[in-house]
């Protein structure tokens, strides 16, 4: 390999003066170590964009923690994938990187052949009883979380009922910090479900690849990926629980005209209290609030995104949209039957291709495999990242709420700055200084400094522009899961060895969704600048969200630096049938809004045709 | 009365071969399955026959032939075939045809007229044989007005003795004066751009694309392979347009307007760029080459030609089809196997996923 081709080391690395300290945020075992070099050294690292293209606030980077057991084990202890082995994780100046493990030796291979081979098919010949169960237990897990009692304050002197008949025996104190403790353990296993079937279906998949490309060479990804899609049930809800409520809404006149208003998602709430049709409309949104408007604004992967329940504006602001068409006789609705027609008869067209009788016959049979299973993927984003997630930021922050009601911090969101090995420091301080009688301190101080210096430490580290990878990358990758999710090829890290060129007026990324258009580009650095969006505009951003469904029903295409085929917009730009391209890397910088630019989903091409005028 | 010698195309089918030559016999069955083909007719084997004796040119080639001794392998002796050739071409071609053929050739050139609406049509006499001699005899393009049409058809006749036809027979010990032939009038398209398709990837064989290739004015551009022609690969079934290369396209094969030639003309430079076809005429075409690769029942090789007068979509026309030759001939087996979905999965997870970086 030429000298050329490679990364810093993770020491190698300069970071700029005002990030100094950042190593105290994260515990020990997330960061690279000296003691660990040579292992460290012998993996290629990069930057994990799709998840975590943010500077991570501690709290949020129990997501990581928790996925990083559950991914790897999934594939080295409970299915066996024989040749694959986990995905590692290490922080590095308040950003995650990540490296596929490599492979096990022959021996336990072996070994894990055998487990897979027995315990693989019993999961593909009873996937729907295993699903069932699935988000049965899912569901139950999330409903604990919500009942999880965390105390709203800790009372000057516990009331009477905890002495009589009989003595409690502890107090909200000790209640306070044995709930979070179980929180963090809901928020583990609930990470642990999220990837029960997902290694196995993202297998499923590149076996499908695999396949169709031995019968049709040339046939494209993202045609493979549109055979293999559904219709995400659970995911397309929401939306289609704001097009009802705006129908509802439309059909009695005040309450549509009330959702017409200028005004915020609260005074709105307001006015629609004092008609009956409103308060009828409120009863209704009121009864699907959970768990369809328990999704997230953005990804859901970090606390200050927020959710449809805690930004009603959110949602409010897509559904005058909707009143608006429906006053203007247009349909707002999607038709999925459509959808599932079109992806029908595109399966059974290329079948119709298929030249020899067993082969059409493996051919079907390894469709339906990969249709089966593949399901896991797409309905569990709106459970976990969604309604799962929002659930324990609420949680948290009634934690957060208790700190900064006795001082210990200065605000609720504070306790986002602590890891979560850190957060029963607090309690417990907390708890003590409760204890310990009138006027005695906490930390408070202390704690206030930590989190001031780590709020400019994550400032700083915002405005750092990450190293995309470490180290020296490897001839070959091994695990499934790097190519499938972060789309990690030799074309993607040959451009960041070469470092983006943002000259030129062409942009290269995944072709998701085929189709080409033309039109004005609007960018989207920030979830909240989603309302800014005119229809009849190309969407440009790091990465969509699945709250964004509706968005998708007005613009013409979608591009995003971040993303593979798998990512969500590609998912729902082949669903709704526009064109995009994914994991550019660099639409976000080259393009700027007003910009009038073609995108080419087929080709996995963008042309900036003609530059806005400045 | 003599066997019927003319035929209009629509009076064709493949069963025709032996009659018209293979040409004429697939287009009359490209007609007949409606696809938009030029309308023309054809001139059957038994015609060149007629010609060839009820004019005696056979027998004054062959006393022509009885003092020509030369041997096909010798180098050498390419001259005494070039001469031989031109005097041979010089008989057929200074002969009346009979009185009656004529007359029926300008009748049907005249009902042509009629029929396409065009006072002074532009025809092609091209040759169509039996046996394909790809290249071996001539076509002769722009050909207008009944008399041309005359002398157009006995100079394809003729063509059965130019020098590397007379050379391919004595090669084979095949007779040199006489290889019955068929003739094709058919209206010329006014082509803006035209090329070749395949029903195949040409490059890997799979059979869910159709591979297109076209360039600027006449088809014989990128036949010949003298410009390199825009490539377009499409999928059958989503009819994506998956690749598109546009090539510089520095000339067009087409009519010089003052000597009434074909010739190859340079474009400007900021013509040669642009791509010659429009994606609706990529994704009309690659409709037309499902159609008739189903209508065929295996992969065909085509060749077509967009009309700069017709409106889209009759613009388009197919002006030949034959079996691919590479892909088609493969035998249908399995690549897969017969395997479950389960088996497959489990040879996927045996083998690592590699991907290169």
């Amino acid at each position: 390999m030429a000298e050329a081709k490679k990364f810093p080391y993770a020491e190698e690395v300069v970071l700029p003066p005002e990030m100094a300290g950042w190593e105290e945020m994260y515990p020990p075992q997330r960061l690279f170590s000296k003691d660990r070099e040579d292992w460290e050294k012998r993996h290629f690292w990069y930057q994990d964009k799709i998840h975590d293209p943010e500077a991570l606030y501690p709290l949020d980077d129990i997501f990581n923690e928790a996925w990083q057991i559950a991914l790897s084990q999934y594939t080295t202890r409970v299915f066996c994938i024989p040749p694959a082995q986990g995905v590692q994780q290490r922080m590095l100046g308040c950003y995650m990187y990540i490296s596929a493990v490599e492979p096990p030796p022959p021996d336990v291979i072996g070994e894990k052949a055998a487990l897979f081979g027995k315990r693989l098919p019993h999961v593909l010949q009873n996937y729907d009883m295993l699903w069932e169960k699935w988000i049965e237990k899912f569901m139950a897990l999330g409903k604990e979380m919500q009942n999880l009692k965390v105390p709203e304050e800790l009372p000057k002197y516990v009331p009477d009922e905890d002495i009589f008949p009989v003595t409690k025996g502890y107090t909200p104190a000790n209640e306070m910090m044995a709930a979070f403790n179980t929180l963090v353990n809901q928020l583990f296993l609930g990470w642990q479900y999220h990837f029960e079937y997902l290694n196995l279906a993202y297998l499923a998949y590149l076996m499908f690849v695999d396949t169709v490309k031995k019968l049709f060479p040339s046939m494209k990804d993202s045609t493979v990926m549109g055979m293999v899609t559904g219709i995400d049930a659970a995911m397309f809800r929401p939306e289609q629980e704001l097009c009802r409520l705006s129908r509802l809404a439309a059909g009695q006149r005040p309450v549509g005209d009330i959702l017409k208003k200028d005004i915020s998602a609260d005074e709105k709430i307001k006015e629609l209290k004092t008609t009956e049709a409103g308060r009828i409309w409120l009863d209704e949104l009121e009864r699907v609030k959970d768990p369809w408007f328990f999704v997230s604004c953005a990804s859901g992967w970090f606390h200050h995104e927020g959710s449809w329940i805690t930004k009603m504006d959110v949602p409010f602001s897509y559904m005058r949209g909707y009143v608006e068409r429906l006053d203007k006789g247009e349909t707002i609705e999607r038709s999925l039957t459509t959808i599932t027609e079109e992806r029908e008869r595109v399966v059974e067209e290329y079948k119709k291709l298929i030249q020899s009788d067993d082969d059409r016959k493996t051919f079907e049979d390894a469709y339906n495999n990969v249709r089966t299973i593949y399901q896991f993927t797409e309905n569990h984003i709106f459970w976990v990242e969604n309604w799962f997630h929002t659930i324990w930021f609420e949680k948290v922050r009634a934690f957060g709420r208790l700190l900064s009601m006795y001082d210990v911090l200065k605000k609720t969101d504070d306790i986002f700055l602590f890891n979560r090995f850190e957060v029963p420091m607090l309690l417990e301080d907390l708890a003590t200084s409760w204890a310990l009688g009138e006027g005695a301190p906490t930390r408070s101080k202390y704690w206030k400094g930590k989190a001031e210096k780590r709020e400019k430490i994550l400032d700083a580290a915002s405005k750092w522009v990450p190293v995309p990878g470490l180290g020296e990358p490897p001839e070959e990758v091994v695990e499934p899961f790097t190519v499938m999710l972060w789309g990690i090829t030799s074309d993607k890290v040959e451009e960041w060895l070469k470092g983006a060129d943002l000259s030129g007026n062409e942009i290269k990324g995944f072709a998701s969704s085929s189709g080409v258009v033309e039109g004005p580009a609007r960018v989207i650095k920030l979830s909240k600048d989603i309302v800014n969006l005119k229809p009849g505009e190309i969407l440009v951003c790091p990465s969509t969200n699945p709250s964004w469904a509706p968005v998708f029903t007005t613009i013409k295409a979608a591009v995003t630096d971040i993303g593979g085929l798998t990512c969500h917009a590609s998912i729902v730009s082949r669903e709704y049938g526009l064109p995009s391209v994914t994991g550019t890397g660099v639409a976000t910088a080259m393009i700027k809004t007003g910009d009038i630019i073609k995108v080419d989903g087929t080709m996995g091409v963008v042309t900036i045709l003609k530059r806005a005028e400045t | 009365m003599s066997e019927k010698w003319i035929y209009w195309l629509k009076e064709l089918g493949t069963n025709d071969n032996n009659i018209v030559g293979k040409k004429c016999a697939n287009l009359g069955e490209l007609t007949q399955a409606g696809f938009n083909v030029p309308p023309g007719y054809a001139l059957s084997v038994e015609a060149y026959k007629r010609f060839m004796t009820e004019t005696e040119v056979t027998d004054r080639l062959l006393e022509y032939l009885k003092g020509f001794n030369a041997d096909p392998d010798k180098v050498a002796d390419t001259l005494k075939f070039d001469e031989a050739s031109i005097e041979m071409r010089r008989l057929a071609e200074s002969v009346a045809m009979p009185p009656d053929m004529e007359e029926t050739i300008k009748q049907y050139y005249q009902e042509l007229c009629n029929i396409t609406g065009c006072v002074n049509l532009y025809v092609a006499t091209r040759s169509a044989g039996p046996v394909s001699h790809p290249g071996q005899y001539e076509t002769y393009l722009n050909v207008c007005g009944t008399d041309d049409v005359v002398r157009n058809v006995r100079r394809v006749w003729s063509s059965t003795c130019n020098a590397r036809s007379i050379i391919a027979r004595a090669r084979l010990g095949l007779p040199l004066h006489y290889d019955p032939i068929g003739v094709a009038v058919l209206t010329m398209v006014d082509s803006k751009a035209a090329g070749v398709m395949f029903t195949v990837n040409p490059v890997n064989g799979d059979p869910s694309k159709v591979a297109i290739e076209g360039s600027f004015g006449f088809g014989e551009a990128v036949v010949s392979g003298n410009v390199t022609p825009d490539r377009y690969l499409i999928d059958k079934v989503t009819l994506e347009i998956e690749e598109r290369v546009v090539s510089d396209k520095h000339m067009e094969f087409a009519l010089n307007p003052k000597t009434k030639e074909m010739e190859y003309i340079d474009l400007p430079p900021e013509k040669r760029k642009i791509p010659c076809l429009e994606d609706r005429e990529v994704i009309e075409l690659t409709k037309i080459a499902k159609q008739t690769e189903a209508y065929f029942g295996s992969p065909q090789d085509l060749e077509y030609a967009i009309s700069m007068s017709r409106p889209f979509p009759e613009s388009i026309f197919l002006v030949q089809a034959r079996p691919e030759s590479v892909w088609g001939k493969k035998k249908k087996e399995s690549v897969l196997g017969k395997k479950t979905g389960l088996e497959l999965m489990l040879e996927k997870a045996l083998t690592p996923t590699k991907v290169k970086i």
